[in-house]
């Protein structure tokens, strides 16, 4: 461990650290926000240095990291595209994580609903399912009532979405749990056929059944006016979404909570 | 780099060290038993080892510790580890770890502060010892201690011990580069606050320090003879045994007096370890006073830093961080 922070010391500078304590503090960021958190760090510690490039300046942090079990891990949100990085523990699952918040039995309740999105078809649970299982939860007996408060409370940490009654991982928790997911699951987990991460959330093809993720589908078949499955080669017979474009989002000038219901309106 | 880990409510941690700077890495998922009660943990005499100090030691000293660069501490260590036999660590300890398993709860450690200050929840020194280190207890400071060399050089973040009456820890900007690695390097555990208070209590009075003395300080923090202190233990038998066999206080007899009464005196190790700056420091943040409030004991200070100054132009200075604690 020593030898590879020796090794490198000259990387790791006041402006990295900083961005490290900034970036661990904030959870999950998206692209825009880890460039903007970026240049502050470069403002606040190297005035006059050139902004390293993002990619760069992430590998230089993560072979740091490396010897530590920890990374600067990148995802993409499975509903729009829109990039997102969080610092990931590799050595220990991040259920872990999520246990220093949570009681036991709402550990449970969240190991529940996440296996229920992971066995449904559309990567979704609605809450009365997962509600239902309430009475089978490990530890302090939970009330429904109690439980509806407990999934918000994991929606406002950032570790579940919720639409419409229903319950999907929300981008974060796939970043942080995807390893653990699946060694879980390994049955019942589904993976994209373009980029062979796990997926919750994603169109099928109607006749083979093999999934991708929306973002995937997007890139995979763009400007391609006759989709066709790249398993069967039937026709792919759902709506081709559109590639995630940074700039045109910051044309279109679209506040933070605007975006939040697009994400949530475009599934 | 693959991580093998199995969840387990985030209590037990298995993994396996792949990392080929590890040494001596068996490489095999180590499977922590659920840890003891923190009374349990705290009482016990801390080895101020940096790596498996027990006296049955076959493993040759680990590689790792010695890059730390407190030379001193690991040479007193191993002198320790050699010359005297205290009981409890021969009975006590199963197995000493591998390097390479206490430098993964060092990292386990790290993680769990970093989440935890992430989420603004209160970093406890027993829910650390309970959540992480477990059945390593015994190796306790020398895994906090290189957690925050970590947090330091990685994160430039210093892991201070706020408060020594709640036991909490908190995860603070650290000043600049240059400090890091002295700030972290100067971490130690919450015992030294106690002993700290007992080594400030004899300077301060420039003789021994009777023990009713001590105990009316020591009320201060909530600690009596009689009672068993959650973190602490059993107070009387640390200050009066462990301390001393760890040659940071003398307690001895006061002559002539009738009925009995004990006194005590810094040890041989508070004498090369902990410097009268420090001590100053360490009273002017408990009491809110300047330092030079004690205006002799002050220039005392000031004289030994000096002499130290002199003698060793280009050593590692212990800074004033260990009041920080």
């Amino acid at each position: 461990m020593h030898s590879s922070t020796r090794r490198a010391a000259g990387i790791m500078t006041d402006v990295h650290r900083r961005f490290l304590q900034l970036l661990m503090t904030h959870g999950v960021l998206e692209e825009w926000e880890v460039k903007r958190l970026q240049k502050h760090c470069y403002k606040v510690h190297d005035r006059n240095a050139t902004v390293e490039k993002l990619e760069d300046f992430i590998n230089n942090i993560n072979s740091v990291l490396e010897s530590l079990y920890i990374e600067i891990k990148k995802g993409v949100t499975e509903d729009d595209g829109r990039p997102i990085y969080a610092l990931v523990n590799l050595a220990t699952t991040s259920i872990s994580k999520m246990a220093t918040d949570f009681a036991e039995n709402e550990l449970d309740l969240f190991r529940k609903a996440l296996e229920l999105i992971i066995d449904s078809e559309t990567g979704f649970a609605s809450s009365t399912n997962i509600l239902n299982l309430v009475d089978q939860l490990k530890g302090k007996k939970m009330r429904k009532k109690e439980a509806e408060q407990v999934l918000q409370k994991f929606v406002q940490n950032k570790w579940l979405i919720e639409k419409e009654g229903e319950f999907t991982l929300h981008g974060r928790a796939i970043l942080e749990m995807e390893q653990y997911i699946r060694e879980t699951y390994p049955d019942s987990v589904k993976i994209c056929n373009i980029c062979h991460s796990l997926l919750i959330q994603g169109q099928s093809c109607e006749t083979c059944g093999i999934k991708m993720h929306l973002p995937c589908v997007a890139k995979y078949f763009q400007s391609n006016s006759e989709p066709h499955c790249p398993h069967c080669n039937d026709y792919w017979p759902h709506e081709i979404p559109e590639v995630f474009d940074p700039e045109k989002e910051r044309e279109a000038g679209i506040s933070k909570s605007n975006r939040r219901s697009l994400r949530s309106r475009q599934h | 780099m693959s991580e093998q880990s199995k969840d387990l409510s985030g209590l037990n941690f298995a993994g396996e060290a792949t990392n080929s700077e590890m040494h001596d890495s068996p490489g095999v998922p180590v499977e922590v038993p659920p840890p003891a009660s923190p009374a349990e943990n705290l009482a016990e005499p801390q080895s101020p080892a940096l790596g498996p100090t027990a006296a049955p030691q076959a493993v040759p000293p680990p590689q790792a510790p010695s890059e730390e660069g407190d030379p001193k501490a690991l040479q007193q260590a191993e002198e320790q580890g050699r010359a005297h036999q205290s009981p409890s660590a021969a009975q006590l300890c199963p197995v000493p770890p591998a390097p390479a398993q206490l430098v993964q709860k060092a990292h386990e450690l790290m993680w769990y502060v970093l989440v935890k200050d992430q989420k603004k929840m209160i970093i406890w020194f027993p829910d650390m010892v309970k959540d992480v280190i477990g059945n390593y207890k015994k190796w306790c400071r020398s895994i906090l201690r290189r957690t925050s060399l970590i947090l330091a050089r990685v994160f430039g973040l210093h892991l201070r011990l706020t408060s020594l009456h709640t036991l909490e820890f908190a995860l603070v900007k650290a000043l600049d580069p240059e400090e890091l690695d002295r700030v972290a390097l100067s971490n130690r555990m919450p015992m030294t606050g106690l002993l700290l208070m007992i080594l400030s209590l004899i300077y301060v009075k420039g003789r021994g320090a009777r023990e009713s003395a001590v105990w009316n300080v020591l009320r201060i923090l909530g600690l009596r003879p009689w009672k068993k202190h959650s973190t602490f233990g059993d107070v009387r038998k640390l200050i009066t045994e462990e301390f001393v066999q760890q040659n940071y206080l003398k307690y001895q007899r006061v002559p002539y007096v009738e009925p009995p009464e004990y006194e005590f005196f810094w040890g041989s190790r508070a004498s090369r370890e902990i410097t009268k700056m420090q001590i100053m420091e360490f009273l002017a943040r408990v009491f809110k006073k300047d330092p030079q409030a004690w205006p002799s004991r002050y220039r005392e200070a000031l004289e030994e830093a000096r002499a130290l100054r002199e003698a060793n132009p280009g050593a590692y200075c212990p800074r004033s961080s260990v009041s920080e604690d």
